[in-house]
């Protein structure tokens, strides 16, 4: 089969209805008879991704059968919890909050980050501060990875900004997936008393690009939207009619206690591009044919798509189970 | 100051202790990044390492491809550095 021409509307769904009726055929077969459960838990959060998955997770198993558990902590967007009650109460959704604040103080989640920040920037109060990491934007045609930048925002506003060497990088980032690994300890909590399957939210960047925390987020038993792409997410959230203020907020870690966008965390290019790169990046598309539609160079493109590989190969061992072939006797 | 020839060794020894590829053949003008013997995380380690061993400090403006794309580049750029330092 030829490879159809690039074009900016190639990620499009023809036709909704029948995507969002084979997702849910698919997931209603997976939780009742591949999982033998009797219905999902989903940890939702008011963001695009969670209330597309709750909303299909309704339709495939009917809502008294889906359990929505919003986990909170101390350095989320209060937003985020009134957009998940009302999304739930759309959907007539249970719901069940769990605060992970202590859990994560208990973890000392907060103290390990907070020390690792002040390791760097030594006036920082987390009392009165508030911090985030992420990707400084570099040259999208660079060879080189990009590094991580530590951020403290003052009660002014004005910003200390430092690149994050590698051991406070990694302790902050350790630190930080306690928040992942708590909500996931929540979700197998409920599912288990419950007899539910945990019902993952990672969209197809998400899991094929590594933006999520091993057995923290990724630790679910089924992804009903790990192939689509975030445009795509969106095209089923207006089908679905998830809230307004749902499918118009900016896409967030909100696992920091400065705002930072996704974008700015992780992916470097807005959805509408990062999607049509890596549809071109995974279907081998001509570099230059790429770059006609995006405006950018055919060698700026392909730098880009050797910095996808790069990011799938980094991030390879996060999709791995643990290996478990030692058959030596 | 650090001689080229003795810094290009060390750097050498960097670089085939601290990869996860199995390196086939390595040169000076090796691209470190391109050919995958170097991830993301392998760039900060190698920027801690600069600023430990060689007493540089290296600033967002030196983050570029021509300072580290190889052996070569690091090695001019830690001796252009250097010399700043002693100027």
């Amino acid at each position: 089969m030829s490879t159809p021409a690039f074009h900016k509307d190639i990620l499009k769904i023809d036709d909704v209805e029948k995507l969002v009726e084979k997702i849910t055929d698919r997931l209603r077969k997976d939780v009742t008879g591949k999982l033998r459960r009797y219905g999902g838990v989903i940890g939702i959060s008011g963001g695009i991704d969670s209330s597309v998955t709750m909303a299909l997770a309704v339709r495939a198993l009917g809502a008294e059968n889906i359990l929505g558990v919003m986990m909170p902590e101390k350095d989320s967007s209060p937003d985020s919890r009134e957009l998940a009650n009302n999304l739930a109460n759309q959907f007539k959704v249970q719901t069940i909050v769990e605060d992970i604040t202590g859990a994560l103080d208990g973890y000392k989640c907060y103290e390990r980050r907070d020390q690792a920040v002040k390791d760097i920037i030594p006036e920082y109060d987390p009392s009165s501060h508030k911090m985030k990491i992420g990707i400084k934007q570099s040259n999208p045609g660079s060879k080189l990875p990009p590094v991580f930048h530590l951020t403290v925002v003052k009660p002014d506003g004005s910003e200390i900004i430092k690149r994050l060497p590698t051991k406070q990088m990694r302790t902050i980032i350790a630190a930080s997936n306690f928040k992942q690994r708590a909500r996931m300890s929540f979700l197998y909590y409920h599912a288990e008393r419950m007899h539910y399957a945990v019902i993952g939210t990672p969209n197809k960047h998400e899991v094929e690009q590594g933006f999520f925390v091993k057995f923290g987020d990724g630790g679910s038993d089924v992804f009903p939207i790990g192939k689509l792409y975030k445009t795509q997410v969106y095209q089923v959230a207006e089908y679905l009619d998830i809230p307004r203020e749902i499918i118009e907020r900016v896409p967030t870690t909100d696992t920091y206690s400065a705002e930072q966008t996704q974008e700015e965390f992780f992916y470097q290019f807005p959805f509408e591009q990062l999607d049509l790169l890596w549809y071109g990046y995974e279907n081998n598309h001509n570099p230059a044919e790429v770059g006609k539609v995006l405006d950018m160079t055919g060698e700026v493109i392909s730098m880009i798509y050797r910095n996808f590989e790069r990011k799938s190969d980094t991030t390879s061992y996060l999709r791995m189970q643990a290996i478990n072939d030692y058959d030596f006797i | 100051m650090e001689n080229t020839g003795n810094l290009q060794k060390e750097l050498f020894a960097y670089v085939k202790e601290n990869t996860f590829k199995e390196i086939k053949s390595l040169t000076s003008d090796t691209m470190l990044f391109v050919e995958g013997i170097f991830d993301s995380m392998g760039f900060v380690l190698l920027l801690d390492f600069l600023e430990e061993n060689y007493q540089i400090v290296t600033d967002d403006e030196d983050l570029i491809e021509e300072n580290f794309e190889s052996i070569d580049a690091i090695t001019a750029f830690v001796l252009r550095k250097n010399s700043t330092v002693v100027q």
